[in-house]
């Protein structure tokens, strides 16, 4: 019998294949043996320029050329390594100090194995999409070696050897190999080929096999500008070196082992969802499960359990003995922990007795409580599914810095206060204490042990002095993960060659004529805000002879420009969202597309893509129709000028009467939409005034409503609806929609509680129309910001609406709560959003203008596209936010206001206001009233906070105070912010 | 399972008469208890859990695949239908070229084999994960030659290998969580583990032997034309059990215990051969037919077995039979002995 297996090392061929056996378990449970055939070759090259041999029998593509080879042959050299070397990282250094590779003044040459990038891979997505992004740049000269498909650096898994191990020895075997290879071009200068590792076992075995061999720290230390350097590595590592002080005792408990978390997750007895920081009590966390209708709380440092915000964690039930209600008092990290040592780790500190007493406070104030309806289930956190640590920016702590003057370069170990309070004070140690203070800095978490207080973290870089403008800035970009950096070459080679001097095709034989309508002849104009460059809708209207009216709503047509799947479609779908920051623009197309091409800009043609209805008398549709056109913009108007223009009696062009008929059918609309339950919710809408030279902001306006805002935005609720239905109609699994769920009743139940308690009104929550006549009834006579208040406080009781891929839901689910319509989708600002322009092509499949393109076909891709859109929506307006915020505070800054303000959060030591004319919030500490703090008892039945002695005030929901604003500088942490104090209640 | 032999009953009867010898004279020149001469190997299908082929001397031909696969116990908490579930836990085709798959004799075949294997009630504690968990075994049999004789033996022989050489995923996770599994395959243990101490002692999967009586001789592993004259044929299932060494160590043998643990008697093909006429009451031969037909035929039927007149076998096998051939398989040194012996030589690969 001969026998049926592959024989080994037999014949010549043989060697050239290799088997890789493991198991795999997937997703759903599975557990499979996996055989994977490797077949290894001898021409894939080493990529130096000082090799000939490689060059001479590299692959060759189809037109008989090699990929050029990158590696310097001439390489910079260091103190150990004076002949030059190549560098070549295993994964730890990759995952510790990824922020090094990327300098520009030193790591050039570096030969990224195969094994590497993969490990890297698993390990951390968003440290490997940095790392292809390095090797694809040219000047790092990076060079991926597939080191797994050579015959001399493969290796096999030995019996009982680790993954790791085998990984590391692979990694042993390329630098080995490698430094045999440049040996044999009997160049002059060979350089040398280093491994930088963090595992000292590596190194060891490295060296031992007489391997260049160099820790990261090692290495830094060597090049020119190493303290900078030094402070970039993680600091995991430097831990391991001896850096801070290990404390005898873990701090924390231990995490879950990820099968039981699993199997709790699936039994139901244990819950997982995304952590919460509470913005007012960082020792306050919550976490919202399917299996409860209230979020559950986390209370405390050791059941937080080392989560940073945004997490997703595995939380346990606490007994209901130790249920609580959530916090009323205000606790903030730098107020209670501000003496702390960053260098000490004591274990009596790990619940430090301030932090005690906070806690002890509080539980005496929930025994006092009422009722159990109030008591909210408390969790603990068994464990961590995925960290969502991002880089933070922040600045360091002064008073943890020492005090003595610096000498020389000595590691110190300081706290980073984060801008974002929900964030932990992050422990870094630098050598240069001195330069980054009162510096904006971005940092990143690199670990949390359990023996750790604190997260300890490593410098990224410093965005520069703190209030400069750039700083802030970048700061906020950053915070909000906005992608700001301007558009990659591959993006603009994807714009008409013409540029600027792009026209309408004269002839309508141009394919670009190809099934548009020629609608140059109607008069349509654009109305938006003063000094807008990307107009995205233009819109007209006219009466027809039947009595009906004609009304077209025509948006720019992007996706003319913006063909699926290229390169300026993958960025875009990347940042899905321009960003408006109060001076700042952060497009999302490139600017000649956004504020020309795209732009409907009047006495210019554009494409457009056009919706038209036959509206009779009552605004209801009798028929509408979707066209790709050409148009002509009559004018462009901002609302003050459409306003006066629509007010201005003697104006009596058809243009004007057009503009009229839409404003008397948008009204229409709006009574409609209104009656039908829509919300019209609040919140704070500010307008910096700036003075256009040094573009520093002047005045601080709440911005002003007019009719022609509500023409616009009706006409464009309008049509996004009809595209929504005929989108739906036609891509019933795939179409881009956007729905805004209903909220929880649960979610109203603390504004019910006020509004019936303190004005004795009513909040019914059962349907949006119910809520909305409700809102309305909210009125105080005396004053009329009243409602307004309650409607912003409502707000924020809501649910955000999302994108979403119609398959995902089922159709009840597809209702847009706020607006009160069954079906909507986004379809108006293809400039400026991602998920307009997929409306945009679904709708042009839809009405047989093109073919359906695989990508606005394909469930999965919309459904992540839809997933990153949400985000970024998100993050944009809180950036936007940001911006406002930072800039209301230098309109302020040398002046003092008086203003009123109102009361909208009680807290048992503070209470946080509202100042309608600024549109910001500000909280007012008791110890802020007066010095020492006055005593004070808070009723929680009734939200009234009353102080005696040094200052008696009394302070209820929802009264109106006068409060004094004043930009103020926080002496201890060098930030700037707004503060408020209280005048009279 | 009746191959026809093309053997006329004259040959037969001879085959029977010499075959009834003691010592019996078979075809192929064996001893009453020599197995054929087989060649095997194992790991031969790298995508299984474990594999074997098998190779006999007359050209036929096995493999057996085993994968595993995890599964979800449908009812945990149950303590009383446990045992019966267990049995489901093992999964079994039997493929046989040009016999359809529910062809009576394959599935007859694939549940003698079934159930030797999960007889002694070890195999299910080898699957069983967590009380929440267990492995399904899924084992592919396959004759990828013409069956020439009575497959068998050779189909449990495979098979035995092929368990042996079964690895399943080492288990990381502890108690009733979800399974984890170590993706090492080389740390992955054997489901019958060799080497080891106590865990090398327990039951190994059974092995079943087809023994054929014929007249006063037993004869071990017939081929089809002995099979074709046997007046009864056995499926015999044992399964070894191994001591722990420590124990037996003073011991001269391995420490090998057999137990039988089925028996099945299988229709030998012999009971549908023709019956031969004599020769006095052949026409053609003596050419007179003074006796008329009906009456020479009702002779025949009655006659008592003429000595060199083939007769099909009739009835059941004496206890006389069954116990000799008993005493035969567990003998020790025996048969029995020599096959495992013979397996243990293969490499598991």
């Amino acid at each position: 019998m001969t026998s049926l297996k592959r024989p080994q090392g037999s014949d010549q061929l043989s060697q050239n294949i290799s088997n890789k056996v493991y198991v795999r378990s997937t997703r759903s449970g599975k557990v499979q043996k996996i055989v994977r055939e490797v077949y290894l070759r001898t021409d894939i090259p080493c990529s130096s320029n000082l090799c000939r041999a490689c060059l001479s029998q590299a692959p060759r593509n189809a037109v008989n050329q090699a990929l050029p080879f990158v590696l310097s042959a001439r390489p910079a050299g260091t103190k150990s390594y004076p002949q030059g070397h190549y560098l070549v990282p295993d994964t730890n250094a990759l995952l510790n100090a990824m922020d090094l590779f990327e300098q520009s003044s030193s790591f050039y040459d570096v030969i990224i194995l195969q094994t590497v990038l993969e490990e890297l891979k698993n390990r951390s997505l968003p440290l490997y999409n940095r790392l292809v992004g390095l090797t694809k740049s040219e000047d790092k000269r990076f060079y991926v070696f597939f080191n797994e498909f050579r015959l001399e650096t493969y290796v096999n898994r030995e019996a009982n050897e680790t993954v790791n191990d085998r990984n590391d020895r692979a990694v042993r075997q390329a630098v080995k190999w490698y430094g045999e290879h440049l040996a044999l071009t009997k160049a002059a200068r060979v350089p040398a080929v280093v491994m930088l590792s963090d595992d000292r076992e590596n190194l060891r075995k490295a060296r031992e096999q007489g391997l260049q061999a160099s820790s990261l720290a090692d290495y830094v230390s060597e090049l020119e500008d190493g303290d900078r350097l030094l402070d970039m590595i993680a600091e995991s590592q430097l831990q391991a070196q001896g850096g801070f002080k290990p404390s005898t005792q873990p701090l924390y408990p231990e995490y879950y082992t990820s099968s039981r978390m699993m199997t709790g997750v699936k039994a139901g007895l244990l819950h997982q969802g995304i952590f919460n920081v509470s913005p007012y009590n960082y020792l306050e966390g919550s976490i919202k499960v399917p299996a409860f209708p209230k979020p559950l709380l986390i209370l405390g440092r050791e059941n937080i359990n080392r989560s940073i915000d945004g997490d997703v964690v595995v939380v346990e039930l606490l007994p209901q003995d130790q249920w609580k209600s959530p916090s009323t008092k205000i606790i903030e990290e730098d107020t209670i922990t501000k003496n702390e040592n960053a260098d000490t780790e004591e274990r009596q500190d790990f619940i430090s007795d301030k932090e005690r007493k906070a806690l002890q406070e509080e539980v005496k104030r929930t025994q006092k409580a009422t009722g159990e309806n109030q008591l909210q289930p408390t969790a603990k956190v068994v464990g961590v599914v995925k960290r969502n640590w991002r880089q933070y920016v922040g600045h360091i702590d002064p008073s943890t810095a020492s005090k003595a003057p610096s000498q020389g370069r000595r590691l110190d170990s300081v706290f980073l206060i984060p801008m974002d309070k929900k964030i932990p004070k992050i422990r870094l140690r630098t050598r240069q204490v001195s330069e980054l203070l009162g510096k904006r800095l971005l940092v990143t978490v690199d670990s949390w042990d359990r023996d750790s207080r604190h997260p300890v973290g490593h410098l990224v870089r410093s965005l520069g002095e703190l209030e400069t403008k750039a700083a802030a800035t970048e700061a906020l970009l950053l915070e909000w993960d906005v992608q700001y950096r301007p558009f990659p070459k591959t993006v603009l080679d994807c714009l008409p060659k013409e540029g600027h001097d792009w026209r309408v095709p004269e002839s309508k034989e141009d394919p670009g004529w190809r099934d548009r309508e020629d609608l140059r002849d109607l008069l349509i104009c654009s109305i938006d805000p003063p000094g807008c460059q990307d107009i995205d809708d233009a819109l007209h209207a006219r009466l027809l002879p039947n009595g009906n009216y004609e009304v077209g709503v025509h948006i720019a047509d992007v996706s003319h420009f913006v063909k699926p799947a290229n390169a300026m479609d993958t960025e875009a779908s990347i940042r899905g969202t321009t960003v408006y920051l109060v001076d700042k623009r952060i497009d999302m197309l490139p600017m000649l597309l956004g504020t020309d091409l795209c732009s409907l800009k009047p006495y210019v043609e554009r494409f457009a893509f056009t919706v038209i209805w036959e509206l009779d008398e009552n605004a209801d549709i009798v028929n509408v129709r979707f066209t790709k056109s050409v148009i002509k913009s009559r004018e462009a108007f901002s609302y003050e000028q459409a306003q006066l223009r629509i007010d201005d009696a003697s104006q009596q062009d058809d243009l004007t009467k057009g503009m009229r008929m839409l404003l008397m059918l948008s009204k229409k609309l709006k009574k409609k939409r209104m009656d039908a339950g829509a919300l019209s919710l609040s919140s704070p809408e500010i307008k910096v005034h700036m003075e256009s030279e040094s573009s520093d902001p002047i005045d601080v306006k709440t911005k002003e409503l007019l009719d022609t805002n509500s023409l616009v935005e009706e006409f464009m609720l309008f049509a996004n609806v009809s595209v929504a239905a005929k989108i739906y109609e036609a891509f019933p699994q795939t179409a881009i929609l956007r729905r805004h769920a209903a909220p929880p009743k649960t979610n109203f139940d603390e504004l019910a509680d006020q509004l019936r308690i303190k004005r004795g009104l009513e909040l019914r929550t059962d349907s949006s129309k119910a809520l909305a006549d409700s809102l309305d009834k909210c009125v105080d006579p005396k004053e009329p910001f009243f409602n307004t208040l309650v409607r912003i406080m409502a707000t924020r009781c809501m649910m955000s609406a999302e994108y979403f891929c119609s398959g995902t839901q089922a159709y009840p689910e597809f209702r847009h709560y706020g607006l009160a319509s069954e079906i909507y989708t986004h379809f108006t600002s293809p400039i400026r959003r991602y998920a307009d322009l997929l409306a945009h092509r679904q709708l042009a499949a839809a009405i047989g203008y093109e073919a359906v393109h695989p990508s606005v076909r394909s469930r999965g891709r919309l459904e992540a596209v839809c997933k990153n859109i949400n985000v970024r929506h998100r993050n944009a307006q809180m950036a936007g936010r940001a911006s406002i915020a930072y800039y209301v505070g230098q309109a302020l800054k040398g002046k003092v206001a008086e203003e009123e303000a109102f009361v909208m959060k009680i807290f048992s030591n503070g209470f946080v206001v509202l100042v309608p004319r600024f549109g910001i919030e500000g909280l007012i500490r008791l110890r802020d009233l007066a010095e020492p703090e006055p005593e004070s008892e808070y009723d929680a039945e009734t939200y009234t906070l009353t102080t005696k002695g040094e200052r008696s005030v009394r302070v209820e929901l929802f009264q109106k105070v006068v409060v004094r604003v004043h930009d103020d500088k926080d002496e201890r942490t060098g930030k700037r912010g707004v503060k408020m104090e209280l005048v009279s209640a | 399972m009746a191959q026809q032999t093309l053997l006329s009953p004259a040959e037969l009867a001879y085959l029977h008469s010499s075959l009834s010898l003691s010592p019996p004279i078979r075809p192929d020149g064996r001893t009453s208890k020599q197995f054929r001469p087989l060649t095997a190997e194992t790991g031969i299908l790298p995508g299984t859990n474990g594999s074997a082929r098998v190779c006999l001397a007359d050209g036929t031909e096995a493999i057996v695949g085993v994968k595993a696969e995890i599964e979800k116990t449908a009812d945990p908490l149950g303590d009383d239908g446990e045992r019966y579930r267990e049995g489901e836990w093992l999964e079994m085709t039997v493929e046989i070229p040009g016999l359809r798959d529910d062809d009576a004799g394959t599935v007859f075949l694939a549940e003698l084999l079934r159930e030797a294997l999960l007889a002694d009630g070890e195999l299910a504690k080898k699957l069983w994960i967590n009380r929440r968990f267990h492995w399904r075994l899924y084992l592919d049999i396959l004759l990828i030659s013409p069956p020439l004789s009575y497959p068998l033996p050779l189909l449990s022989l495979t098979t035995h290998l092929a368990l042996l050489a079964t690895r399943l995923p080492r288990l990381k996770s502890e108690g009733d969580e979800d399974p984890m599994f170590d993706d090492d395959w080389e740390a992955a243990p054997f489901l019958y583990p060799r080497q080891g101490g106590a865990a090398a002692a327990g039951s190994r999967p059974s092995i079943t032997l087809l023994v054929v009586a014929v007249g006063d001789s037993i004869l071990f592993d017939p081929s089809k034309e002995e099979l074709a004259v046997a007046d009864s044929a056995l499926a015999v299932s044992l399964c070894e059990v191994r001591r722990e060494r420590g124990q037996s160590s003073m011991e001269v043998d391995s420490g090998r215990e057999l137990r039988l643990v089925a028996m099945r008697t299988i229709d030998p093909p012999s009971r549908l051969t023709p019956p031969g006429v004599p020769s006095t009451a052949n026409l053609a031969a003596s050419g007179t037919a003074d006796v008329p037909l009906q009456q020479k035929q009702q002779q025949t039927s009655d006659e008592v077995p003429q000595e060199g007149v083939w007769k099909a076998p009739l009835g059941g096998t004496p206890f006389a039979v069954l116990d000799s051939i008993i005493q035969a398989v567990l003998e020790k040194g025996g048969v029995a002995d020599e096959v495992l012996d013979g397996l243990e030589g293969v490499d598991l690969a």
